[in-house]
C-alpha cells in the first residue's frame, strides 16, 4: 500500500494546490485601490505604462498613479462611486469596454472617427500637442521627414498622425510599436529616425536624454484626451457635468500643474550611461513580486496540464474510436495554432459569449493549462506505449483492474521514460508564461515592462525579468534531474 | 480441471492453432514441447485468455473462458502464468512485486499479504532478496520471484511459459528445482519447456505440437522412448 498511498497523497495535493491558487486567483481583486466609502464601485480601465497620465512608481508601490487616475478618483468620488483600477494593454482597453470588463476607460485617449464608433466619449478633459520626437539634428519640420521611418504607438492617435504626415510628406515609413518605451528605444538604438509623442510624456524622455530634440506638429487640431464608456451609457452625460465643474473651480488646473510640471532647466539635462542599474535597482523588488505571480500561473498550469494530458494519453490509446478521435482532434488544434491567440480568445471572448469575467490570470492559467495538456498527451502517450508490453500481460495475468494497473504499473513506468520530456515541457511553460504580460497580469515580464516606462530605462528591467527567468528555470532543471535520480533507484 | 475443445486461432490469414482438443486433470503435470512456431506458446495464452481463440471453447472447472459472460479477470486469479521474460514490476521491490496482486486483487491485509509472501520467499530460496529491487537480481532470482508472485494468488493451476528459456544455463536449474518439489506438492501444471530431461523427469504427460496440431499426447516414457509419428521422431532426434 505504500506505492498506492504516495500516488494517492500525490495527486490529492495537486487537487488541493489546484483549489488553493485558484481560489486564491479569484477572491484577489485586480489592482484594487476601493475603499469602500461609497456602496457602489466603478471599474476603469488603463493602461499603466504612460506616464504621466498613469503608471507605477515602482520604486515606491504597486500603486497605479498618474493624471488620469487622480481625475477618475475626483469624478468617481464625487458622482459617490468607489473605484477601481485594471490595468491592461491599451490595444485591449476597447475591447475590455466592448464586452463589458471595465465600465469606463481613462488612458490618454484621444476621441477619434474609429473609436468613436465603438465607445461613447466625454468633452475633453485636458488637450495634448503632439511631438516629433529625433535624434537627427536634419529633421526640424515635417518635410524632413522624407525617406525617413517615424514610430507610433499602435491603435494611439499618433498613428493617425503619421498617416496624415504621410499623405503630405512622401516616402515617410511608419513603425507601430506597442509602447512608448519601445518607441524611444528604437530611436536610441537608430532603428527609427522620429517618433510621435504626446507633449506630456514626451516631457520626461526630453529630460532625461539631450540628444533627443522635439518639435510640435502643426495643425493637430484639438487631439485632446477623454474619457471613453460603453455606447449610450448614462455615465457619459454625468462625467461631462463634473468634467465642466472641474474646468470652473480650478481643480482641473490643479491635477495639470501637479502632473505636467516642466520644471527641469537646461543644466539639469544628463545623458544617462548606456546601461546604468542603479536607476532601476529601486524598482527590484516590484519586478521580484512577479515571482509570485508567475510562479502560481506556472504550477496551476502545470498540474492542470498534467491531469488533463494523462487523460487526453489515456483517450488516445482507448479501444474507444470517439475518445480517441476527440483527443487526437484536441491536441491536433491546441498544437496547430499560436499560444497568443488562444490566450486572447480565452480572455476576450469568455466574457462576450457567456457573461462570466474571467480575470486575466484565470484565462492565462486556462489557457496554459489547455494548450500544455495537448503537448503532454502526446508526451504520456508515447511514454506509455514504450512501456514494454509484458507488464500489461502480468497484471493481466494476475488479474489486476485496469485502472489500477495504469494508476500503478504502467504509469509510474512512463512517467520515468518520459521525466525528461515532461520537465523540458515546464521549462517551456514557465518561459512561455510571459505572454500572460499581454493580457495586464503583473508576471515578472509586465512589472519589467511598467518599470521602463516608470525609469524610461528599458534594458536593465528586461535583464533583470531574464535573469530571474533564468534562475526559475535552472531551478525546474535541478529539480528535474534530482527526480530522475531519485525514480531510477530501481534499475 | 482445464477442457479445451476444437480450439482454432488465427494470427490474420496465418493459423496457428488448428482444432485442438485436450484435458488437464487436477493434480497433473502437463509438458508442452514441439520446434519453435508450433504454436505451444499461444496454445497455453489461450487458457487464460492472454490470447482470445477464433473458435472453439476453453474451460476452467465449471466456467467457460472463451464463453462471452465470463468474467475472465476474476478466472485468472486462479490461474497463475509464469513468462519466459518474467515481467517482474521494475518499480516495486521483491516483496511488493508478491504482495501487489493479493492487497490489490483480493483485498488481503498488508500484515498478512506480506507473511505469506514472506514464506513463499522462503520457499523458493529468496527471503535475504525481498527489498531488493528486479533489477539488482540475476536471471534465475527474477524468475523464482515471478513463481512466487504467480503462488501467491492461490492459483489453482500454473502455466509455465518457457520458464527457462531467457536464462544462463547455470540458473537453468534453480529455476527448474523450484518447480519440480512445486509439482511434487500436487500442483497442476502445464509448462512449455525445450528441457527434455524436465519433462521426462517431471512430467506426467507430454503433449507434442507441430505446426498447431496436437500430434502426440502420451505419457513421458512413451514419447522419449517409443515416439508414434514421423515428425515427434525427427524432433527428438535434433535435440536429444
Amino acid at each position: 500500500m505504500i506505492k498506492n498511498n504516495k500516488w494517492m497523497l500525490l495527486v490529492l495535493t495537486a487537487v488541493m494546490l489546484t483549489g488553493w491558487f485558484a481560489q486564491g486567483f479569484l477572491s484577489e481583486a485586480p489592482n484594487a485601490s476601493a475603499k469602500e466609502k461609497h456602496n457602489k464601485t466603478l471599474v476603469m480601465g488603463t493602461s499603466a505604462d504612460y506616464a504621466p497620465y498613469e503608471y507605477i512608481d515602482t520604486a515606491k508601490s504597486n500603486e497605479i498613479i498618474g493624471f488620469d487616475i487622480d481625475l477618475a478618483r475626483h469624478i468617481a468620488d464625487e458622482l459617490g462611486y468607489n473605484l477601481v483600477i485594471k490595468d491592461m494593454d491599451f490595444n485591449g482597453l476597447i475591447p475590455a469596454l466592448d464586452s463589458g470588463r471595465v465600465d469606463f476607460v481613462m488612458a490618454g485617449m484621444t476621441p477619434n472617427k474609429e473609436r468613436k464608433e465603438k465607445v461613447d466619449f466625454t468633452k475633453v478633459y485636458y488637450s495634448a500637442q503632439q511631438l516629433i520626437v529625433t535624434k537627427d539634428e536634419n529633421i526640424k519640420s515635417i518635410e524632413d521627414l522624407k525617406g525617413k521611418k517615424l514610430g507610433v504607438q499602435l491603435g494611439s492617435i499618433q498613428e493617425k498622425e503619421a498617416i496624415k504626415i504621410k499623405k503630405k510628406v512622401k516616402n515617410v515609413k511608419v513603425e507601430k510599436r506597442n509602447k512608448i518605451p519601445d518607441l524611444v528605444q528604437e530611436l536610441q538604438t537608430k532603428r527609427i529616425d522620429a517618433a510621435i509623442i504626446e507633449d506630456g510624456v514626451a516631457v520626461e524622455y526630453l529630460n532625461q536624454n539631450s540628444k533627443l530634440k522635439a518639435f510640435v506638429i502643426p495643425d493637430t487640431g484639438s487631439a485632446g484626451s477623454a474619457v471613453a464608456l460603453p455606447k449610450g451609457s448614462d455615465l457619459t452625460e454625468k462625467f461631462n457635468s463634473e468634467i465642466d465643474k472641474m474646468k470652473e473651480n480650478g481643480e482641473l488646473d490643479k491635477y495639470v500643474k501637479k502632473w505636467f510640471k516642466i520644471e527641469k532647466s537646461e543644466n539639469e539635462k544628463k545623458d544617462a550611461a548606456a546601461i546604468d542599474f542603479s536607476v532601476v535597482w529601486s524598482s527590484l523588488d516590484f519586478i521580484l513580486y512577479g515571482v509570485i505571480t508567475t510562479l502560481k500561473f506556472v504550477a496551476v498550469s502545470i498540474v492542470l496540464g498534467f491531469l488533463l494530458g494523462s487523460l487526453l494519453a489515456l483517450m488516445k490509446i482507448s479501444k474507444t474510436a470517439p475518445l480517441r478521435w476527440f483527443a487526437d482532434a484536441y491536441t491536433s488544434i491546441f498544437r496547430g495554432t499560436p499560444l497568443i491567440l488562444q490566450l486572447l480568445i480565452i480572455y476576450f471572448a469568455t466574457p462576450q459569449l457567456t457573461d462570466y469575467e474571467i480575470s486575466a490570470f484565470l484565462a492565462g492559467v486556462l489557457t496554459f493549462g489547455l494548450n500544455s495538456a495537448a503537448y503532454i498527451s502526446e508526451i504520456i502517450r508515447a511514454g506509455i506505449s514504450a512501456v514494454d508490453k509484458g507488464q500489461r500481460e502480468a497484471s493481466l495475468a494476475l488479474g489486476i483492474p485496469y485502472s489500477s494497473m495504469m494508476r500503478q504499473i504502467i504509469l509510474p513506468q512512463a512517467l520515468k521514460n518520459i521525466l525528461p520530456a515532461l520537465m523540458n515541457e515546464f521549462i517551456t511553460l514557465t518561459k512561455e508564461s510571459a505572454i500572460i504580460a499581454v493580457i495586464g497580469a503583473m508576471d515578472i515580464m509586465r512589472r519589467a515592462q511598467i518599470v521602463g516606462a516608470d525609469t524610461y530605462r528599458y534594458f536593465e528591467p528586461l535583464i533583470i525579468a531574464g535573469l530571474i527567468y533564468y534562475v526559475m528555470v535552472m531551478g525546474l532543471t535541478v529539480l528535474g534531474r534530482k527526480l530522475e535520480r531519485r525514480m531510477s533507484r530501481g534499475d | 480441471m482445464i477442457k479445451i475443445k476444437n480450439l482454432c486461432k488465427q494470427f490474420g490469414k496465418n493459423e496457428v492453432l488448428k482444432d485442438i482438443s485436450l484435458n488437464i486433470k487436477q493434480g497433473e503435470v502437463v509438458a508442452i514441447i514441439g520446434p519453435s512456431g508450433s504454436g505451444k506458446s499461444t496454445l497455453l495464452r489461450c487458457v487464460n485468455n492472454l490470447e482470445t481463440a477464433t473458435s472453439g471453447e476453453v474451460w476452467f472447472k465449471e466456467q467457460e473462458v472463451t464463453g462471452k459472460k465470463a468474467d475472465i479477470q476474476k478466472i485468472r486469479t486462479k490461474i497463475g502464468m509464469v513468462f519466459q521474460h518474467f515481467h517482474l514490476f521494475p518499480h516495486m521491490t521483491v516483496l511488493e512485486n508478491v504482495t501487489y496482486a493479493p492487497k490489490t486483487v483480493n483485498g488481503i491485509s498488508k500484515t498478512e499479504a506480506e507473511s505469506s509472501a514472506k514464506e513463499l520467499l522462503s520457499k523458493v530460496g529468496l527471503s535475504e532478496k525481498a527489498e531488493e529491487y528486479p533489477g539488482r537480481l540475476s536471471g534465475g532470482q527474477k524468475q523464482r520471484v515471478a513463481i512466487a508472485r504467480a503462488l501467491a494468488m492461490n492459483p489453482e493451476v500454473m502455466l509455465f511459459d518457457e520458464p527457462t528459456s531467457a536464462l544462463d544455463p547455470e540458473m537453468v536449474k534453480e529455476v527448474l528445482d523450484v518447480m519440480k518439489s512445486l509439482a511434487q506438492s500436487g500442483m497442476t501444471m502445464a509448462i512449455v519447456t525445450h528441457e527434455m530431461g524436465f519433462a521426462r523427469e517431471v512430467a506426467d504427460r507430454v503433449l507434442f505440437l507441430d505446426e498447431g496440431v496436437l500430434v502426440e499426447d502420451a505419457s513421458p516414457q512413451a514419447f522419449f522412448t517409443a515416439p508414434k509419428s514421423e515428425r515427434a521422431k525427427t524432433f527428438l532426434q535434433k535435440v536429444l
